[in-house]
């Protein structure tokens, strides 16, 4: 526990003086606070005495109670912006780090989870830097001054009211871990209920279309029932909790009222000390009421901080260390030699020793079964995947040599998902620099056959998309991260299967484009139709990780190995997806 | 037809947005009705705890600060006959008078916890159950709304009706609960503070108004402040969720610099936000504090003169103190619980505005008995649809589907294919004399019994919670293990589901993500066949699947329509091919009808299809 929370120490470390302050002002809040029950029973024995001089006692509490009110404010602002500033500056750290990962970490953490760190962990942090500071400061404050001011007026009463203090203790934090677990019972099934509505909602076609309501409806009573009684069961640890608490606290009382109303009698306590003697007791006895809550809140942020330190102490997927000796300027050659990759967790390789020369300025078309390792070895030409040193040369130079933005933005892969952003459509379209001229943004979404579709939105450019704009579908968003890649006009552009949704009328049109705008570069490209690959200079087949065939259409159809057979295959009974004429796509 | 469309933009204008809907809450008691002695033995309880509350400080006061120690005996303070009982026990155990005082304390507090707990959870039992019921309710509504309803409202939206709305009424019940709680305390207290001075009670009831305007200012201040803080919140985990979504993208697109300087700005707009709302908290949290400990030394100041002027005792005094917390509470509490109640009220409009959704489709009153067996026939006439009003998607479809008979449906995107398999399925009304299934009008046929002769296998199948026997069987005790072996076997999905770790009682994940794309087909294939459906009513996944697998499906489909009336909108070659007929559809209009051979050489839009495909680009 101890250690986990070092870690986030040196968040703090920079607004220390802050958090200091702000204690500080805490402990002075306490004292003007004590000084209320103090004059309330100097009033009292004043009352008591026959005495009508009560200003000193009232002005004494207005005055405690103004310059608290100036004190405690200050002190609790103090600490919650403590709170604030550390929690921004977590954020921030977390998201750069996040920012440095790629592939083999989302392989195992899914963005669920991360934002799981980034919103409940980091909150927890939060709330133990606010609540956590000013309970504990609080409270030993209070447990000091309650109990001092307890024991200048009876030490022998102030005694007594030790002995119930373990079980007010023991009892508290047994209710604070009862409702932590009950409370993560009623997170769940809302989570569950949740989860029920959506995914029954999503099939609700299906649910009619096969008359299953009366079952599903069913199914849900039994999910809502098991909510019910999470959310009961918790109810009652908190109302045993509101219950019992008091009860065990009011033994104090009693023994107030009983040996100190005997006090009284024997002249040895004064009245006015009697009722203060109950406020000064409540004092004393809160921090023991929440004990149990801090601890726990402690012990949930130490495992909030070992998840957020776990992300944010990662170095870098992809190390960026340029030797400074490669070109400034990529010509696009690229050379494969002996390239092995294995994804980690995974029994077989992924690629196996493939040798491959690209010339400057050449097209390849790369052909293969779902797995057979094609986009594995388009994102390691890029470094999303790390390929060991020497098995990736671009004009000469070992990829990893170069700096990653100079590769990146040289080479430009499509990946095969096309992602959008909840964005303008201009904005999607010129990702990588958001300045570019709007002529420039028409005209790759003209090469990539978007122009139309686009200029059928009324928000035209300006259309925003995803979740809360425009819905594209698939061979839309396609043909929108296929202009992404172009607009960048790099020396090497590679596409990973960007026409699978598309029909064969636009993908004919996007070929030609690509073949005037791409005159002279290398285009690398993946795809499933040999009606696509055949216009590549060079084909290159790969199965199982290994490239089986490289040649020209003509030459691998004569060939007859499985280049030929995937052609025979797709020419008799293929795939229709084309039946779609172009345009045609809303 | 079915009534106008919704539009979802327009579910929240719909809305009043009025703070106290006393409707609304009348509307609400239905569900809360069933529950009523529950509630009345939660309301008896209360009135008994907080007294019993109340007690205890006089017993402080009263019992044993004025009548013990300051041996007071013509005190005007009511006491509720506790100093009777206090020398009643006295003389009955033959203690000090201090002791019995102790051990009615003692008592007291006992009986405060134990009733006040049986008054929560008789509450909490009753409020639970009520909406329990009305979550019941509204899931049953939304379940039965038709298809039409759901291609206006996004899911997600939807859902939060179910979970957070009722969630927001679970706090208004309880709050209304927790006002309970601390105002009955505030009416005992106050009945003996009126009794003791009135001057001195009216004096501190001054301090309400105080209290009640600074609590209603800061509420006001804090409404619009939360929401901007609460929006900023999801501007925050929007941009981070949507950059580790893209974050490939980021990469690839070297943004990485200017995405983090972006997330920057809106989180320190977070920041900003969150530190002027905890400036205005911590202002307005002492502030109440502080009313408590003003209103004691008020109490000192006037207490002390009425004492000296023997209106009142030191323990009246003494008593106004200790009940200082039970007259300011209330007030806090309320405040606490204004916003609770205006969510509440929103959520309440909305899960109530859910269950005023009553687009149906359309049930004869007298259901036309089927036989055994259709034949399977399927005319259509003159049918025209549209999803909007002006927006026609089918014009005038004409066409006789034999029973037995194989129908491909090609068209380009849009040209309505969908919309008439849905039209067949009855997801949407559409008026009479357009569509018979063997000569009867489709109409005339209630939903439920069509559903069970017309299968549907709709491109997004949908898997059910449960296992893969579950999946396949829906319920229908009629159909045995055997039978659900035999329909996988057929539909070539034995194999893959024997490979599952318990076979057929293998439990599918929620939507079923442990199973490939053709694995799902093919279990919705087995489905459909277990069915037994009349007529089978088939979109064809567009996605690409393996060579292998793709072999399977269709050697499935082949089974699947086998000697029954079939029609399968068509993306795949072979499936056209092996096709009796085609339907050309094109802007909602058949345009060709015809077997392969014929629309081939008919040379139309079938044939330009078809040439695309291998057309020598």
């Amino acid at each position: 526990m101890r250690a986990s929370l070092t870690r986030v120490a040196p968040f703090v470390r920079p607004y220390r003086g802050r958090l200091v302050l702000g204690i500080a002002a805490f402990g002075g809040s306490r004292l003007l606070e004590a000084l209320v029950p103090w004059y309330l029973a100097l009033g009292i024995d004043r009352i008591a005495a026959g005495s009508s001089d009560l200003t000193l006692p009232t002005f004494g509490i207005l005055l405690a109670v103004i310059a608290r009110y100036g004190v405690v404010t200050y002190a609790r602002y103090t600490v919650r912006s403590v709170g604030q500033h550390v929690s921004f500056d977590l954020r921030a750290a977390l998201y750069a780090a996040l920012q440095r990962q790629g592939a083999t970490f989302f392989a195992r953490h899914t963005i669920g989870d991360m934002m799981t760190r980034a919103i409940s962990d980091i909150a927890l942090i939060q709330r133990l830097i606010t609540m956590g500071t000013i309970l504990v400061v609080v409270l030993v404050y209070a447990t000091l001054v309650g109990f001092g001011f307890m024991f200048y007026l009876s030490p022998s009463l102030t005694l007594l009211m030790l002995p119930p203090l373990p079980f007010i203790y023991l009892y508290a934090q047994r209710s604070a871990a009862q409702m932590a677990d009950t409370s993560r019972e009623v997170q769940d099934r809302l989570s569950d209920l949740g989860t029920h509505v959506q995914e029954n909602l999503s099939g609700i076609r299906t649910i009619q279309a096969m008359v299953q309501e009366e079952p599903e409806i069913r199914r849900f009573a039994a999910t809502n029932q098991a909510y019910g009684d999470a959310f009961y069961r918790q109810a009652r640890v908190s109302s045993l909790l509101t219950a019992w608490m008091p009860s065990l606290a009011a033994l104090c009382s009693v023994t107030i009222l009983g040996y100190g109303g005997s006090l009284v009698l024997s002249g040895q306590l004064s009245v006015g000390s009697l009722v203060a003697f109950f406020m000064y007791v409540a004092m004393a006895v809160a921090p023991f009421r929440v004990a149990g809550f801090i601890i726990n809140l402690f012990q949930r942020a130490a495992i909030a901080s070992d998840r957020l330190f776990e992300v944010i102490a990662l170095e870098a997927e992809i190390p960026d260390r340029p030797s400074g000796r490669t070109p400034a300027r990529i010509r696009g050659a690229i050379e494969l030699s002996h390239l092995d990759w294995q994804y980690p967790d995974r029994a077989t390789p992924a690629l196996t020793d493939v040798s491959l020369g690209i010339a400057a300025g050449e097209s390849i078309a790369i052909m293969g079964r779902v797995g057979s390792g094609k986009s594995t070895l388009l994102k390691l030409i890029v470094r999303l995947l790390d390929p060991p040193p020497g098995s990736i040369r671009v004009d000469g130079s070992d990829v990893r040599d170069y700096p990653l933005a100079a590769l990146r933005s040289q080479i430009v892969l499509v990946p095969q998902d096309p992602f959008l952003f909840g964005e303008p459509l201009a904005k999607n379209l010129t990702y990588d620099l958001p300045e570019r001229e709007l002529d420039a943004i028409w005209s790759a979404a003209d090469a990539a056959a978007l122009k139309e579709t686009i200029e059928r939105f009324p928000a035209q450019m300006a259309t925003v998309v995803g979740e809360r704009g425009v819905t594209l579908s698939g061979g839309q968003k396609q043909r929108a991260t296929l202009a992404r890649g172009l607009i960048r006009a790099a020396p090497v552009l590679v596409l990973d299967d960007c026409f699978s949704s598309v029909d064969t009328a636009t993908e004919d049109h996007i070929l030609r484009a690509l073949k005037r705008v791409r005159r002279g570069q290398t285009t690398i490209l993946v795809s499933h139709r040999v009606s696509t690959a055949r216009h590549a200079d060079r084909i290159v087949v790969m199965d199982q990780g290994r490239i089986v065939e490289v040649g020209t259409h003509d030459a691998l159809i004569a060939a007859g190995g499985l280049y030929a057979d995937l052609e025979r295959t797709q020419r008799e009974g293929g795939v229709t997806e084309g039946l779609t004429p172009a345009g045609a796509g809303t | 037809m079915s009534s106008a469309p919704r539009n979802y933009a327009l579910f929240e204008a719909e809305l009043s947005g009025a703070v106290l809907n006393l409707a609304l809450l009348r509307r609400l008691l239905r569900w809360l009705r069933p529950y009523r002695v529950t509630f009345a033995a939660s309301a008896i309880l209360v009135l008994i705890a907080s007294t019993l509350q109340v007690l205890m400080p006089v017993v402080l006061s009263l019992v044993v600060i004025d009548h013990i120690i300051q041996g007071e005996s013509d005190s005007a303070a009511p006491d509720f006959g506790m100093i009777d009982l206090t020398e009643w026990l006295a003389s009955l155990l033959s203690v000090h008078p201090l002791v019995a005082a102790c051990g009615l304390y003692i008592l007291l507090q006992l009986g405060w916890a134990t009733t006040g707990h049986a008054h929560r959870m008789t509450l909490i039992s009753a409020v639970v159950n009520g909406l329990r019921d009305l979550r019941l309710d509204l899931f049953r509504h939304l379940e039965t709304r038709p298809a039409a309803f759901y291609d206006r409202v996004a899911v997600g939206r939807i859902m939060t009706r179910v979970t957070n709305d009722v969630e927001a009424l679970y706090e208004l019940l309880r709050g209304i609960g927790a006002l309970v709680g601390e105002f009955v305390p505030f009416f005992v207290a106050l009945a003996i503070m009126l009794s003791i001075d009135v001057e001195l009670t009216l004096l501190l009831l001054l301090v309400m108004p105080i209290m009640g305007s600074a609590t209603a200012l800061f509420r006001r201040t804090t409404r619009e402040l939360f929401r901007k803080v609460r929006a900023s919140v999801s501007a925050l985990n929007q941009n981070l969720q949507e950059n580790l979504a893209g974050l490939q993208v980021v990469q690839l697109s070297v943004r990485e610099e200017e995405n983090l300087a972006c997330y920057g700005r809106i989180n320190a707009e977070n920041r900003r936000l969150e530190l002027t709302s905890a400036r205005v908290e911590t202002l307005y949290g002492a502030f109440t504090d502080s009313m408590a400990h003003i209103a004691i030394g008020a109490i000192v100041w006037y207490g002390g003169g009425a004492v000296v002027q023997e209106q009142m005792t030191l323990g009246g005094v003494i008593l106004f103190t200790r009940f200082i917390d039970l007259l300011f509470q209330p007030i806090v509490v309320l405040g606490e619980q204004t916003n609770i109640l205006f969510r509440a009220m929103a959520s309440g409009e909305r899960i109530f505005q859910a269950l005023d959704w009553d687009e149906r489709i359309h049930e004869p009153d007298q259901p036309a008995l089927l036989p055994a067996r259709l034949r399977g026939a399927v005319r259509v006439e003159h049918l025209d649809f549209g999803y909007d009003a002006g927006v026609p998607v089918l014009h005038d479809v004409t066409f006789d589907i034999r029973p037995g008979e194989k129908l491909a449906i090609v068209g380009p995107t849009g040209s309505g294919k969908s919309t008439f398999i849905r039209l067949l399925a009855r997801f949407y009304d559409i008026p009479d004399g357009h569509l018979f299934l063997d000569d009867i009008d489709v109409n005339r046929i209630h939903t439920r019994d069509l559903r069970r002769r017309v299968g549907v296998v709709l491109q997004d199948f949908h898997i059910f919670s449960g296992t893969v026997h579950d999946n396949i069987a829906l319920g229908n005790t009629a159909i045995s293990r055997a039978d659900v072996e035999t329909a996988a076997r057929r539909v070539n999905a034995h194999t893959f589901i024997s490979a599952l770790p318990q076979g057929y009682d293998t439990n599918l994940s929620e939507r079923g993500q442990n199973l490939s794309q053709g694995q799902r087909q093919l279990l919705a294939f087995a489905r459909v066949l277990a069915a037994d459906p009349e007529i089978l009513v088939l979109d064809e996944a567009t996605a690409s699947i393996d060579t292998e697998t793709e072999r399977l499906i269709q050697d499935a489909l082949r089974t699947l329509t086998a000697g029954r009336t079939s029609i399968v909108i068509a993306h795949r070659l072979q499936t056209i091919q092996e096709a009796d007929r085609i339907l050309v559809l094109e802007h909602g209009r058949v345009r060709e009808l015809g077997t392969h051979a014929e629309l081939i050489a008919q040379g139309g839009l079938y044939q330009a299809l078809h040439a695309l495909q291998f057309q020598d680009i």
